[in-house]
């Protein structure tokens, strides 16, 4: 008998498939897309340098862009997406609307519309230079969507838990950061690397803002080439695989977290 | 619907019986394109080109009926004979010449740099270590791209660049220059702050042309000969000073 | 204070609670004396498992009033963290903390809230698995315990307070048969050692062993309360003799 409701899976926003971590067979979703995805690149590259293998030199500064803007955002938002979870949980009436109607706001506008308001609605007021502002949107969009991932996660570790720690003694932080957090994480953390995943998928976004991520440096090769399948492609191609890197990464880090779970 | 029709033939037969004695040529304009034609505060139809078609009318004497229509399906009106010209910063290019006839250029378009009124240069090669925006795709751009030294920073839409150097983020926006004069000039907000510091002369030239319906002679004549006479008399620099600034 | 005149460590006055419609419990009054073991049984929804998790707050009463050792648990001015360490519990689910390994499980508690160190906080937690007969399993995650197994450690890990009063919420009941002999084993073990208890349970012949006094609840109120012997012999409250035709 175990005490948690097992596979637990919350998904508050398209990100990318994250393959099972217990899964052993070769040929799957994730091996396919990506096989095939780095067999096109090399393929593109190796029979028509001009102008994939151009386009491929072009695009490192967006690609390290993208990078910064994601990896930024993604550690700005996860504690703005635990005090939101706690806040959301918390008997304290105020702090609870608080918590609440900050995801209700977030989750009412759609990003690329917080991109303008922060870069230039706001602008007239607050001269946010243009990367910052696409982490502040980012972190601020998906801190609500990380809360709700942190609550979801935090409320699905069964009562007992609490109960037993509690009844130990522990006050209600010692059991929220030594029993449930803890143990959240295990069911937290797909969904979290799926929002990661999704996030980088949005910092595609942030080119309306100017930012020269790969989407834009892209766009701006096409502009000039007018290859724009060949651009897009690419653009496409890289995408790929850098989400499927990232969604097996978040794959191995999930079975390193079920260790206590094995038999 | 057949009612509609014979009172729209009516219409015609009246305006041709007109054109007998001094011929009217009605003008399509898209005024939404400060400061080459738009609506002004009091709703009047306004800017360069049409003045400029006012004065071509004037001298070459025929009258003018401007007709302020939506981009969208602009040229459709001039197939369908709606109107008898269009005036609305159409630039003439090769692919608009095989469906339509285009008189000779009544405006060059040239690149201009917009700066804050702080900023004194005369060259773009002064810009050097600066960021400047352009729309994606535009010659502006492009052109930005090609100087030796300059960040480019690449916009969806010339409005927002302009905003971005309103605010501070970049030193300077290049851009057509009734673009940058509708901005720099004519928004009084932006031009309380920012000025066209120059032109720029770049290779490949872009003029903006009256196109008429393809094999419509008569129209056609009357316009460049109107044309001919405004340059001649050098209405056309004055216009240009008057909308543009340079 | 004299000395035949020993204070109750639990006294429950007058208790109230309801769940909505519901009466949990119905004016409910109990005293527990030092070194007591208290068995309360009763069908389900009788209340008993409310008022023994009334007893360290897990759930507050709505009228009346509980101290333990001298202190009203649900008193403001009292910490109920500090009276909970003295109230050791055991759940039907075991509820272990699975992310820990069983010795850590032990000194989790002892070294946090006790400021216990370390090595001491172990070497106690080893001597209470060896109590309760799983030593060889300290360093092992509870996902690979049985369920008797799992049921002991979480014994232990309540032991490991050293509280005063151990309080069980029908620790057998989500166990196969085989296991529960293991586990009450240890309870029997626990209440020859004078330990004071109150066990919610249905295992009557443990209760006809170590008890020394049961109490019979339905709808909320104690109906009967009585040593063994003439819990069982000689039981008055129709209810009781219909619940334990049932259960016998």
């Amino acid at each position: 008998m175990t005490n948690e409701p097992q596979n637990v899976r919350i998904v508050i926003t398209d990100g990318a498939i994250i393959p099972d971590p217990k899964e052993r067979r070769i040929v799957t979703a994730w091996s396919i897309s990506f096989v095939g995805a780095l067999a096109a690149l090399v393929y593109l590259c190796a029979s028509r340098p001009e102008p994939y293998w151009r386009l491929l030199q072009f695009l490192p500064d967006g690609i390290a862009v993208t990078f910064k803007v994601t990896v930024l955002s993604i550690l700005c938002s996860i504690p703005i997406g635990l005090i939101t979870g706690l806040g959301r949980l918390s008997r304290n009436r105020l702090i609870n609307l608080v918590a609440s109607t900050y995801v209700e706001v977030v989750r009412g506008i759609p990003l690329l519309v917080q991109l303008f308001y922060i870069y230039y609605a706001l602008g007239r007021f607050l001269k946010v230079p243009d990367l910052l502002a696409a982490i502040i949107a980012l972190s601020v969009c998906y801190g609500a969507y990380m809360g709700e991932v942190f609550r979801a996660g935090i409320d699905s570790i069964s009562k007992g838990q609490t109960e037993a720690a509690r009844s130990l003694g522990f006050n209600r932080a010692e059991t929220m950061f030594m029993v449930i957090l803890p143990q959240a994480w295990r069911t937290i953390l797909p969904p979290v690397g799926n929002e990661f995943i999704a996030m980088l998928k949005d910092t595609s976004l942030v080119s309306i803002i100017a930012v020269a991520d790969i989407l834009r440096r892209g766009r701006e090769f096409a502009s000039e080439s007018f290859l724009y399948f060949e651009t897009y492609t690419m653009v496409a191609l890289i995408y790929l695989l850098i989400t499927l890197f990232l969604s097996k990464g978040v794959s191995i880090m999930e079975s390193r977290l079920n260790y206590y779970d094995r038999r | 619907m057949l009612k509609k029709i014979v009172l729209t033939l009516a219409a015609l037969l009246v305006t041709a019986n007109v054109a007998f004695a001094e011929k009217t040529i009605v003008v399509a304009q898209d005024a939404t394109w400060p400061p080459m034609e738009f609506v002004d505060a009091n709703k009047n139809l306004v800017g360069f080109s049409v003045d400029y078609t006012d004065a071509m009318a004037k001298e070459a004497g025929f009258k003018i009926v401007h007709k302020n229509v939506a981009w969208d399906g602009i040229f459709a009106g001039l197939e369908s004979g709606s109107y008898d010209a269009i005036v609305s910063s159409v630039s003439i290019t090769d692919e608009r010449k095989n469906a339509m006839d285009f008189t000779a250029p009544y405006y060059e378009v040239r690149q201009a740099l917009v700066v804050p009124k702080t900023t004194n240069v005369t060259k773009l090669d002064e810009m050097k270590g600066k960021t400047l925006g352009g729309q994606i795709s535009t010659t502006g751009y492009f052109t930005i791209k090609k100087t030796a030294g300059v960040t480019a920073k690449s916009y969806d839409e010339i409005g927002l660049a302009m905003e971005d150097l309103f605010n501070g983020r970049i030193d300077g926006v290049v851009c057509d220059d009734p673009v940058a004069a509708s901005y720099a000039l004519q928004q009084e907000q932006y031009a309380a702050k920012m000025k066209i510091a120059f032109v720029i002369e770049t290779q490949e030239k872009e003029f903006y042309g009256i196109a008429v319906k393809k094999g419509n002679k008569e129209v056609l004549d009357l316009l460049n000969k109107g044309i001919a006479a405004v340059k001649a008399k050098g209405i056309d620099k004055q216009l240009r000073e008057k909308w543009i600034g340079r | 204070m004299t000395a035949d005149s020993v204070e109750p460590i639990i006294r429950i006055s007058h208790a109230w609670k309801f769940f909505g419609e519901l009466t949990a419990l119905n004016d409910v009054s109990l005293d527990v004396m030092p070194g007591e073991k208290v068995v309360i049984c009763g069908p389900s929804g009788s209340g008993k498992s409310t008022l023994l998790r009334s007893i360290n707050r897990l759930e507050t009463v709505d009228k009346g009033t509980i101290i333990v050792d001298g202190q009203d648990v649900n008193s403001p001015d009292n910490d109920i963290n500090k009276i909970r360490q003295e109230l050791g519990m055991v759940f039907q689910s075991f509820n272990l903390f699975p992310h820990k390994t069983v010795l850590q499980n032990l000194t989790m508690a002892p070294m946090r809230l006790r400021k216990i160190p370390r090595a001491e906080a172990e070497s106690r937690a080893l001597e209470l698995l060896k109590k309760v007969g799983i030593s060889d399993k300290a360093n092992v995650f509870p996902a690979m315990l049985s369920g008797g197994q799992q049921q002991r450690v979480a014994i232990a890990r309540a032991l490991a307070m050293n509280p005063k009063i151990m309080l069980f919420d029908e620790p057998t009941s989500a166990l196969d048969p085989e296991m529960i002999g293991e586990v009450l084993d240890v309870m029997v073990t626990l209440a020859r050692e004078g330990m004071t208890m109150v066990c919610v349970t249905h295992e009557m012949g443990f209760a006809r062993e170590v008890a020394d006094r049961i109490i019979f609840m339905d709808h909320g109120q104690v109906l009967e309360e009585n040593a063994p012997q003439e819990f069982f012999g000689a039981p008055k409250h129709p209810r009781l003799q219909k619940f334990l035709n049932q259960i016998l």
